[in-house]
């Protein structure tokens, strides 16, 4: 689904991202864990083509995603509140990725009823604006986001970290009912060891750029990874 | 305490991301500061003399007088557009062993350094101790500077409450705005004059120097009510002004023009519910009152046609200019958003041109109003109007694609140069320059409305041209996507 071939990208002469190949598989859950500073995050935007490789190049559907934008309609990605217009109410933001994916108001309403205990009642119909809801709360609303548009590749960057523990818990339950499904591709970035290796197929451990582990997951893999992080 | 504050805020200025772009900035301003100052001392020293050219044979004093609640009427009409609300990021402070009256003192001290309080100073001391002084003696020249003085900080108070008050609630905006219009009125209508209830109250007090205790009072009262505003308010969400219930809205119109149509709509939402935006678009509708201005009766007459047609262009075309300014640096806090969306560039792009042709659209119904004064003012709109959508509006987008600095929508726009670089200015260069170039061979060779045609004809044909045009500007914008992506990133 997605190769990466060569890719080096340095902020002022430091490596951040330097991935010699990766191929990453249909219907894999990508689980990338490291410490801050790894490039996990940087990763990401260089898969969304929001900044640019120093050399190298990244593929979706052996197509260059620097080059061409065939990617866009089947990737969907939340890494941060960029993502999120928010002087627009939820719903409105809902309304406005599914039109930009063809879905109807009505066909949109029908989704979201599915995310009515994900959101636990404190995201639609608010009477707020985006910018006014918790941190958590807009979470909810990128992940919603990215799962309206039914991607094909979905990225997340460490959607554990602003989430209440039920709503972890859904959030994996989901993830992986959507992975069966419609064998979704989906790479997740990561501080929490258990829900990472909990809901990964493959697990891919950075450090200062490197992809030093790669690691189909297993009973073993979550005490691997707790001796690598030990102090 | 107040000290450290201060040295926190000297910190921030010097240690910002754009230091040193601000800088130069703070430069320029700082020279026009004081330019505006030398003025005021100059018109001060010269005031005697200037008012006793214009009123020959009229007691100086009393016009003076006459025109100090003008003056004070004007300068809080000013204040309420360029005074800025102090503010200290007041989070970091609130938990701090820091009591919060002294934070509040520390606001309202900081607020006073502003060169809108100098002014008057300058103005009225010069004058009082030339003028007032020999005439009715020392202790009344004093009081009558510490009644100035009282006043000025009067203005200052009341203006900062307004702004807060108006914040939470605009219907602040609308009162405020209702008495000065009132009083204004008023004295423009012979209700009554201010002139004489102002030469009357000076006058009386200089004569009786114990009612300048008057002035005091009320601004004392003003910095009471701030402070007082403050102390209960001093807690985030009254700052950031939360609880109105937002609604959703839709705007079925747009449905018909596919992906177009809803980044248009997204662009109306982002100027109607963001400060930075909506006071922009704001300014273009105002602007539209310049026809009076430009459209003189006697430069018809005299077939001034270059004025005319300038005029019209910038009557039709100011929202282009100035929203165009920060085209996609309006968007810049969810411009990764955009650009990883389900969307590909030339729409995005595209989007932006039927918003500005749109827009001026309105703008042209509207201003066509003008048509009543002389129905040529219509074709000269049309003229400009065609050349905004085809050309104007092209050239904006093209400096956009160069504008990679962040801008806070949420804040206010007057006086606030975030966001603006050099690329700005050349930016306003060029939308002098271009209609200029455009109309002058025609205009010169043959006569002014061959230049105006030439505008209409030239803006039409480029607007024919539109996808064109739009394929040209998603490459030149697709050169530049990261450099500008990084930049809005950095906030």
């Amino acid at each position: 689904m997605i190769t990466v071939n060569n890719l080096i990208k340095a902020y002022a002469g430091k490596v951040v991202v330097d991935i010699a190949a990766l191929q990453v598989n249909e219907g894999e859950i990508i689980g990338l864990v490291g410490n801050n500073g790894a490039g996990k995050t940087t990763f990401f935007r260089l898969i969304l083509d929001l900044i640019k490789a120093d050399r190298g190049s990244i593929s979706s559907k052996e197509k260059n995603v620097a080059v061409s934008e065939d990617w866009k309609p089947y990737t969907a990605a939340y890494l941060d509140e960029g993502f999120l217009i928010d002087y627009l109410t939820p719903e409105e933001y809902f309304y406005f990725v599914g039109k930009l994916n063809n879905r109807s108001k009505a066909d949109v309403d029908e989704f979201l009823k599915n995310f009515d205990t994900f959101f636990d009642g404190s995201v639609l119909k608010s009477g707020k604006y985006i910018r006014e809801l918790s941190k958590g709360n807009q979470f909810k609303v990128g992940i919603a986001g990215c799962l309206l548009q039914n991607p094909e590749v979905l990225l997340l960057d460490e959607p554990f970290a602003n989430l209440d523990p039920t709503t972890q818990m859904r959030l994996i339950k989901m993830l992986k009912e959507m992975h069966e499904r419609r064998r979704m591709t989906i790479l997740i970035s990561s501080h929490d060891l258990n829900h990472v290796t909990d809901v990964s197929t493959r697990i891919l451990l950075m450090e200062k750029g490197l992809i030093i582990k790669d690691l189909h997951t297993n009973q073993d893999t979550l005490s691997e990874l707790e001796d690598y992080f030990k102090v | 305490m107040i000290r450290l504050l201060l040295s926190h805020q000297w910190k921030s200025f010097w240690r910002s991301r754009n230091a040193g772009k601000s800088l130069a900035l703070q430069i320029i301003i700082g020279f026009i500061t004081l330019y505006l100052l030398a003025s005021a001392i100059g018109l001060g020293f010269l005031l005697q003399k200037l008012l006793s050219d214009f009123f020959p044979g009229q007691d100086v004093i009393k016009i003076f007088c006459g025109f100090i609640l003008y003056y004070f009427l004007s300068d809080i009409l000013i204040r309420f557009m360029i005074q800025d609300l102090p503010t200290l990021t007041i989070q970091p402070y609130l938990v701090q062993n820091i009591k919060r009256s002294q934070l509040i003192r520390f606001l309202n001290v900081r607020s006073m350094f502003s060169a809108i309080n100098f002014i008057p100073l300058f103005l009225f001391i010069p004058f009082t101790i030339m003028a007032i002084a020999p005439k009715y003696g020392g202790l009344a020249a004093f009081t009558f500077i510490i009644s100035i003085v009282s006043l000025t900080l009067f203005n200052h108070f009341i203006i900062l409450y307004v702004k807060r008050k108006s914040i939470l609630n605009s219907w602040w905006y609308v009162i405020f705005f209702g008495v000065i219009g009132a009083f204004a009125a008023a004295d423009y209508f012979h209700l009554f004059s201010l002139r004489n209830v102002s030469a009357f109250v000076f006058t009386k007090m200089l004569a009786a120097p114990l009612i300048c205790a008057l002035p005091p009072g009320i601004a004392a009262l003003a910095f009471i009510n701030n402070y007082r505003f403050l102390f209960k308010n001093l807690y985030l969400e009254d700052i950031v002004g939360k609880g109105k219930k937002k609604e959703s809205a839709d705007y079925a119109f747009l449905n018909r023009f596919g992906h177009i149509g809803d980044l248009v709509g997204l662009d109306i939402k982002l100027i109607l519910r963001n400060k930075r935006p909506r006071s922009v678009a704001m300014i273009s509708l105002m602007l539209l009152f310049y026809g009076f201005i430009f459209y003189k009766p006697q430069y018809i007459q005299e077939g001034k046609w270059f004025i005319l047609i300038f005029g019209a262009i910038f009557i039709t075309g100011l929202f282009i200019i100035t929203y165009g300014q920060f085209l996609f640096a309006w968007q810049s806090a969810h411009f990764d958003g955009i650009m990883a969306g389900n969307l590909d560039v030339k729409t995005y792009i595209k989007s932006k041109l039927v918003l500005f042709t749109g827009v001026s659209t309105i703008i042209l119904l509207i201003s066509s109003l003008y048509g009543l004064m002389s129905w040529k003012l219509i074709v000269l709109q049309l003229a400009a109007y065609l050349y905004n959508i085809g050309i104007q509006s092209i050239i904006a987008v093209y400096f956009a694609t160069y504008s990679y600095k962040a801008i806070d929508i949420g804040r206010a726009a007057t006086f606030n140069y975030q966001g603006m670089g050099a690329e700005k200015w050349i930016y306003s260069l060029a939308v002098y320059i271009v209609p200029i170039v455009i109309y002058l061979p025609f205009g010169l060779l043959i006569n002014a409305w061959a230049g105006i045609l030439a505008l209409g004809v030239l803006g039409l044909i480029s607007f024919l041209l539109q996808d064109w045009w739009t394929d040209i500007l998603t490459k030149e914008f697709l050169k530049r996507k990261y450099k500008i992506l990084t930049g809005f990133r950095e906030k």
